[in-house]
């Protein structure tokens, strides 16, 4: 259940995040809704089926994106690995743990675009590049992450309903 | 007899009355006497007269207010459906200015083939300034096509599926295009930072800029066409310790705001890498 409406979330939300989202830059930074749901999806106590979720987000980011394949997809795996470890130990606060891997996981996704650019030789001003584009991506994520959190952990529940106690 | 006389008197004295009314009637003599009956009759039946529509009122405006209601939900439904309608057509007319520009464009350039696409979506990686377009292979689109605004130089085609395409814009961070300047003819390359800010890098110190100049595609390296319009030239920095002097480019293509671009499909890029020499191992 929880990989079959993977498909259709994921696909909708990188056709949401190309059509609208980057076109709603503050200062040059941009929202990443598929890290928001990917983080939420992975911090719910009930999930199981993560990687997968992980493994589709991070290729279809890569499919529509000019950046090199593995950058999106392994910024996406280390995030949920520290969601994952950080779930078993704060999970009695989950919007914290939600804000922290929010801030992480955008810093660790930045931090490989940027180290994608310098492979390929680009020439970049890391300040500029901190204040201009990660610091407001940032910003939008954290202002995003509650309302994503809330509604993921909807879709959570529904797909993973608790037991009953009689 | 008698009697006969009696009934034509009395009948003569009525009519002779009658006919006197009138006349004092028609005279107007008998006015206040008519107020004075009239009035109260006249204010009885008003009192009854509003009585009544009060009841009949009370009776009937509860439907006419529900039908009043309905007809409201009725005209404010239309309401709303003309303002999406008249949304949509602005939204039309902006699509049709923007593709009335490219056609002029098009037309003032008749060597060029094009083919327009809409920009339907932007590269998720924000370090990096690439568009997506609605075009594709099925429309004669390939790898390295060059493409424009009625206004000016947008970038190259840099993937390609069967009916999409990604652009690199000039503004990308990897992007070099060669330039000349209009006025002095000095040829250098534009390249762009991870916020898009165009530059022109080792222009040589002897080189003459000024702010205001014109900057073209010069077609060196055969990666875009000559004489494509890309922007003016904004400051330049030149220091005399320095061997070469660089200059901001304020390019005249609104990058945030592109709706519809022009790829030009009669231009072939050339391919120069196996010309490149590569260090021997």
């Amino acid at each position: 259940m929880a990989n079959l409406i993977a498909l259709p979330l994921l696909v909708i939300l990188s056709v949401f995040q190309t059509a609208i989202v980057n076109r709603l830059p503050l200062l040059h930074g941009t929202a990443d809704l598929i890290l928001l749901t990917l983080a939420a999806w992975s911090l719910h106590e009930r999930v199981t089926s993560v990687w997968f979720w992980v493994l589709l987000g991070g290729v279809l980011v890569s499919y529509a994106s000019a950046t090199p394949f593995f950058a999106p997809l392994i910024g996406y795996v280390v995030m949920t690995v520290i969601a994952r470890l950080l779930r078993r130990r704060v999970w009695q606060t989950p919007i914290l743990a939600m804000i922290l891997i929010t801030f992480l996981g955008t810093f660790i996704q930045h931090g490989l675009y940027m180290g994608a650019l310098f492979i390929r030789g680009v020439t970049f001003n890391w300040r500029e590049s901190l204040n201009l584009i990660t610091l407001p991506s940032l910003l939008l994520n954290i202002l995003l992450a509650i309302p994503v959190y809330a509604v993921i952990s909807t879709l959570a529940e529904w797909v993973y309903p608790g037991e009953l106690e009689i | 007899m008698n009697r006969l006389n009696s009934r034509s008197l009395r009948l003569a004295v009525l009519v002779i009355f009658i006919v006197g009314l009138l006349l004092l009637a028609l005279g107007g003599y008998l006015t206040p006497l008519f107020r004075l009956t009239l009035n109260p009759i006249i204010t009885v039946e008003a009192w009854l007269s509003s009585r009544y529509l009060a009841i009949h009122d009370m009776i009937t405006v509860p439907k006419d207010v529900a039908r009043l209601q309905q007809r409201n939900a009725e005209l404010e439904s239309q309401v709303t459906q003309l303002q999406a309608q008249v949304i949509e057509l602005q939204q039309r007319i902006s699509e049709a200015q923007v593709l009335y520009a490219l056609l002029d464009f098009a037309r003032s350039r008749p060597d060029n083939q094009y083919v327009a696409a809409s920009v339907i979506g932007r590269d998720t990686n924000p370090f990096i300034s690439y568009i997506l377009i609605d075009q594709g292979s099925d429309a004669g689109l390939r790898h390295g096509m060059p493409v424009v605004t009625n206004q000016g130089l947008v970038g190259r085609i840099d993937a390609v599926t069967a009916g999409g395409a990604r652009v690199q814009l000039v503004t990308d961070s990897a992007s070099v295009v060669n330039v000349r300047l209009q006025s002095t003819q000095v040829e250098a390359s534009m390249t762009a930072s991870v916020t898009g800010e165009l530059a022109l890098q080792m222009v040589p110190t002897s080189a003459s800029l000024s702010v205001g100049d014109v900057i073209l595609t010069s077609g060196l390296g055969g990666s875009y066409p000559a004489n494509i319009f890309i922007g003016q030239i904004s400051s330049v920095r030149k220091r005399e310790s320095d061997l070469s002097q660089t200059a901001i480019v304020q390019s005249v293509v609104d990058f945030v705001g592109l709706k519809a671009v022009l790829v030009i499909t009669n231009f072939k890029p050339v391919d120069l890498n196996p010309l490149i020499p590569t260090p021997a191992k």
